[in-house]
């Protein structure tokens, strides 16, 4: 059974008299531990898809099994529920709350699961650790550079133990040193086991994966296995 | 284990703390609003009520258990021209035929122009007889008070009050010195021990004398017209006793069973609460008048609380996309205006317990503010009700956000 499998899925707005086809009957499926790439041009629908995968938005059309359960239907706090157990999210601008420290960011998504303090501080601290910044717990997001921010990101969403790892345009605001540090630690999950999607626009990031889907105009373009990518380890 | 509710309400309550930490300076001047409005309640209900609390002890002063007699003209006797009057023979009537009297005396005052030497006052004189000193509760501190004799054989003898003694400039011990009342000289024997204003009515401004002395003073009358002060022995009976002297007086008076009395009895009880219930109403009016300002403190947190939730937009929207349900956010913000409300209310009452003790310390012989435990609790009670009244619209905007648009809100 995939892990995700999306079947015929629509995402359609309506703007003024035009009907805007974000994404348009889209079939696919992700088994567990891939790495998967999705690109495209701007408005190609990519991050539509990511935000029916993530539970952040429902489709207009179409069924999503996410571990075998169709997520459709499900209302708000059902949804919240699947996005705190299942999902970890690691966005472009990072995203971190700007007032809390970057434990406290790590803690945050399992205070939402009903965890105590302490409970909640130990699996923190134990994340931070093997993201290497152990040592910057203490610090506000404001005073880490956008690399340990992204860290700290990471640390975030992989605090919960989620299935998959959705990064959205997750080096978009790195410099090239810092873009391959993020990457090398994506490898590293994926090299342990974790499922994670990527959109980005970068080839060079894109090389990373071992599924490589190609969107256009709301539709799957390509979708291609890279098993030079997965020989390397 | 507790339910997920009250994990809910205690993690929010520590994000609401978090908040209003972080915030301030802003958090402040959101509470100021409250802070002043409880301050301005609590500050106007200690002092009105410290002014209870000194009415009550003058109360005590005056005595529980003295009633007042007094002639009361009803409007249709008063427009046939006909006054009500009690005169030394109703005195002698309840002075031997009602049980249960402590102490009783006639009492005739009048305003009158006092003299000593170049100076003059205007007192309180009154004929009176020895009685007077438990009726009244008026003891001298130089020289002797009244007595018999001096009634019997009409002396010309004062016993003064503390403030006409100051007025006078008299001696500090007046006795022997003679002051003039209309026309006739009066030697000083006793001077009463201070027992402060009570509404204007100075009891220090009392010039005491015998009651016969003092009809002769009065221009000679036939049968004066008089009070009959008294006290009881037992309180309880004080109903019991009014009632004797009420059926003697209507048999006396000649009254038929369709008229009315035409005098009554005036218990310091009775004075007490109607003063009492005064100042309740006072307190009331002036409550709400100041809750106003309540209410103007409550707008002002719901304004700054949705100033807060626009500017967090996206941190809502972030939460959210970890996992935060409604009810997380919801309560996230309803408590930090309802944790705002609630220390504005406290920093309030301690702002609002300063001006009052301030205040009453800057007015002369005020016993002190006296906070009621009810103000407290209302005050804290309304500030927190204001919390969740005025912080449910925000509250219930942030947690109706979409997480997609919130994250992408700059």
């Amino acid at each position: 059974m995939a892990l995700i499998e999306l079947n015929k899925i629509s995402r359609h707005y309506q703007m003024g008299q035009q009907l805007i086809r974000a994404i348009d009957e889209v079939d696919l499926e992700i088994e567990r531990n891939e790495y998967v790439m999705f690109i495209g041009s701007s408005g190609s629908g990519k991050s539509t898809v990511m935000n029916i995968v993530g539970c952040l938005d429902t489709p207009t059309s179409g069924t999503y099994h996410l571990n075998g359960n169709n997520v459709g239907g499900l209302d708000e706090n059902a949804l919240a529920d699947i996005r705190n157990h299942e999902i970890g999210f690691i966005f472009q601008t990072f995203n971190l709350l700007p007032r809390a420290t970057a434990l406290k960011n790590v803690m945050q998504p399992l205070i939402y699961r009903g965890l105590r303090y302490s409970e909640r501080r130990a699996a923190a601290e134990a994340v931070l650790e093997r993201v290497g910044l152990a040592d910057r717990a203490d610090h506000l997001p404001n005073e880490l550079s956008g690399g340990q921010r992204q860290r700290v990101a990471i640390a975030r969403a992989l605090v919960t133990r989620p299935s998959i790892l959705l990064a959205d345009e997750p080096t978009g605001n790195l410099d090239s040193q810092t873009t391959v540090e993020i990457l090398g630690l994506f490898d590293e999950l994926h090299a342990d086991g974790q499922t994670i999607v990527v959109v980005t626009h970068e080839p060079d990031v894109a090389a990373h994966g071992t599924r490589t889907i190609r969107l256009k105009d709301g539709r799957i373009e390509s979708d291609r296995r890279n098993e030079r990518r997965s020989l390397v380890h | 284990m507790r339910g997920p509710l009250w994990f809910a309400f205690t993690e929010g309550s520590r994000a609401a703390l978090d908040s209003i930490r972080a915030h301030g300076f802003r958090s402040f001047l959101t509470a100021l609003g409250i802070i002043i409005g409880v301050a301005a309640v609590i500050a106007m209900v200690s002092i009105i009520q410290g002014l209870s609390v000194l009415i009550d002890q003058e109360f005590a002063g005056l005595g529980s258990n003295s009633v007042t007699v007094q002639p009361f003209t009803t409007l249709e006797s008063a427009l046939q021209g006909r006054n009500a009057r009690l005169t030394e023979d109703d005195y002698e009537l309840i002075r031997y035929r009602v049980d249960g009297i402590e102490s009783i005396t006639p009492m005739m005052p009048i305003q009158a122009a006092v003299n000593y030497q170049a100076l003059s006052t205007t007192a309180q004189v009154i004929g009176t007889t020895h009685s007077y000193q438990t009726v009244g509760q008026a003891f001298v501190t130089k020289g002797r008070f009244l007595s018999d004799s001096d009634v019997e054989t009409r002396r010309n003898i004062a016993v003064i009050g503390i403030e006409v003694q100051k007025d006078l400039s008299l001696p500090a011990d007046p006795v022997g010195e003679y002051i003039n009342v209309n026309n006739e000289w009066l030697k000083i024997v006793g001077l009463l021990e201070e027992k402060g204003s009570f509404f204007g009515q100075g009891q220090d401004n009392q010039v005491l004398v015998p009651f016969t002395t003092m009809a002769r003073l009065n221009g000679n009358r036939w049968r004066p017209n008089i009070q009959i002060q008294l006290t009881v022995a037992n309180i309880n009976e004080i109903e019991t006793v009014t009632q004797t002297i009420r059926r003697l007086l209507r048999v006396s008076h000649d009254l038929d069973e369709d008229e009315e009395d035409d005098f009554g009895f005036q218990t310091a009880d009775q004075l007490q609460d109607a003063i009492g219930s005064i100042l309740n109403t006072v307190t009331i009016v002036m409550g709400g008048i100041v809750s106003i300002s309540l209410l103007v403190g409550g707008i002002g947190i719901m304004n700054i609380m949705l100033v807060s939730v626009t500017e967090r937009t996206r941190e809502i929207g972030i939460c959210k996309a970890i996992g935060a349900k409604r009810h997380h956010i919801l309560l996230q913000f309803l408590l930090e205006a309802l944790v705002l409300c609630l220390i504005g209310g406290a920093v309030g009452l301690a702002f609002g317990y300063g001006i009052a003790a301030v205040a009453t310390a800057l007015i002369p012989d005020f016993p002190g503010a006296h906070t009621p435990l009810w103000a407290v609790g209302l005050a804290l009670g309304f500030s927190g009700a204001i919390g969740v009244i005025f912080g449910i619209l925000p509250a219930a905007k942030a947690a109706n956000l979409d997480p997609i648009s919130s994250l992408r809100y700059e």
